[in-house]
């Protein structure tokens, strides 16, 4: 978390879970595509729709491929790569 | 008479790159439906209704048609179109469809709808397409595996099948072991107009599907223990059944169809390597052939629900390449094979692991070969002096 602001992770994280259906518990910093059973294709899928919706991160073959840990999801909106 | 037709105007625009795609799922949104015919500009929908379709079923129709053309059109993604590799130029000297005179010279027989028989020029090009796959399978010194025809519905439900293709599933059943039921059938079935005329409840529950794919066999032989040795390259033919409904047509769209594939299962770059080589071995033999083709990227028949999402995973992750050759006949192209990569989907649904306890990764590079021949003639017709020197030399 040293890079990552700690208000922002805690705001994504509840993206996270309420996109995936898991614990907050299971939402750590270092997080990554596939690192839970949830964070499937669908799920990323879900959990991308929902980034759009909460922080407007455009959703885009790039996007969709790029963002696949919460340090590249955190880093993408900290640098105002949203739409 | 004329077929009745009913006119749509869609609620959501269809996008140039899905239009395809959402009239091929209209065939499934009632047995009411002949066909279905998108305009150019997705605004438009001319569905095409079988005879003796009450008029006061119009309103349910539109709203299913539109419920589908929004899950499937609504917010949908814009796919990165990527071609690796582009022959179509190839000069082909052939442009008639060869159906008809397959058909006429009795080469192909279609003894249900979807379903073939093939002679002997088809069967021997045929023969000779696997043996140019086999090319490659003895490149990887893959080992040979013998699949079965069914298919187990029990490991297909933990692989998500039923979610993501149910549309196009085939079940196989049999009478329930009652020797009424069994009695009761031997006495009085005939085939009708709406087929046998069995009732349902004499059929046994399902156990098995007709297989919808060949590499899932290997991955559910697999399943549950790390896989031995960390790497497995592996090849096979099959039959696969993919129902199309009233998309069923000629060669290039059949129930029942096989498929020779070499399969890669490993580690992620291990995956993703071979099924890069695959691809280089396989230009120069196109290319020997003399096929017109282009690979590109591409996406699974998803059913309506999963279709946005899954096929825009597909198409961000760079999963699906199509092997698609020209139809000059009709000035387009038909897949006749895919190279594709699964990430580690089967080795987390299936529970197979790597030596260091991760999910296997899994790839596989399919060749369709009633396609593959359908094509072929296409592009050169039945008429072997036209025919590519490799391929005329090996079937003399």
């Amino acid at each position: 978390l040293e890079t990552i602001n700690t208000e922002l992770f805690n705001k994504v994280k509840n993206t996270f879970v309420e996109a995936l259906k898991v614990e907050p518990a299971q939402v750590t910093p270092e997080l990554q595509f596939g690192d839970l059973p949830q964070w499937d294709s669908m799920g990323h899928m879900e959990l991308l729709m929902m980034l759009e919706e909460d922080f407007g991160v455009a959703v885009n073959a790039e996007t969709i491929a790029q963002l696949v840990s919460i340090p590249l999801i955190c880093a993408y909106i900290q640098e105002g790569g949203n739409a | 008479m004329p077929e009745p037709v009913l006119e749509i105007v869609p609620e959501t625009v269809i996008p140039a790159h899905l239009i395809g795609q959402v009239q091929s799922k209209l065939a499934y949104v009632d047995e009411g439906i002949a066909g279905a015919q998108i305009s150019a500009a997705g605004d438009q929908i001319l569905i095409r209704l079988r005879e003796g379709l009450l008029e006061d079923r119009a309103g349910e129709l539109e709203e299913k048609v539109q419920r589908v053309v929004n899950e499937m059109a609504k917010g949908s993604f814009q796919p990165k179109v990527e071609v690796l590799e582009d022959h179509l130029d190839r000069p082909v000297p052939y442009s008639a469809d060869p159906m008809d005179e397959l058909l006429a010279r009795g080469e192909v027989v279609e003894e249900e709808t979807g379903v073939f028989t093939l002679g002997p020029l088809l069967s021997r090009l045929i023969d000779y397409f696997e043996s140019r796959f086999l090319e490659l399978a003895a490149h990887f010194d893959a080992q040979p595996y013998r699949f079965p025809t069914l298919m187990s519905a029990r490991f297909l439900s933990r692989v998500d099948y039923f979610r993501a293709f149910p549309h196009s599933l085939t079940f196989a059943t049999h009478l329930r072991e009652d020797l009424d039921v069994i009695n009761q059938f031997a006495d009085q079935t005939v085939y009708g107009d709406d087929g046998l005329n069995t009732p349902a409840e004499s059929f046994s529950r399902i156990q098995a599907m007709l297989s919808p794919a060949v590499c899932y066999h290997l991955y559910f032989s697999l399943a549950d223990r790390p896989l031995p040795g960390g790497q497995l390259v592996a090849t096979g033919v099959g039959n696969c059944f993919r129902y199309e409904s009233t998309n069923l047509s000629s060669l290039e769209r059949l129930w029942n169809f096989t498929m020779r594939e070499v399969i890669f299962v490993g580690a992620k770059d291990f995956v993703l390597e071979n099924r890069e080589k695959a691809r280089d071995f396989m230009r120069p033999i196109f290319e020997e052939i003399g096929l017109a083709y282009r690979v590109e990227s591409a996406n699974d028949p998803f059913f309506v629900g999963e279709f946005r999402k899954q096929a825009a995973f597909q198409n961000a992750f760079q999963l699906k390449y199509e092997i698609r050759a020209s139809l000059p006949f009709k000035a387009d192209t038909l897949a006749v094979g895919s190279y594709n990569y699964h990430q580690d989907f089967f080795g987390r649904h299936l529970n197979i692991s790597l030596p260091g306890g991760s999910p296997i990764h899994t790839g596989c590079v399919a060749f369709g070969l009633e396609r593959m021949a359908y094509a072929f003639l296409a592009q050169f017709g039945l008429d072997q002096k036209h025919w590519p020197r490799a391929v005329r030399e090996a079937l003399a």
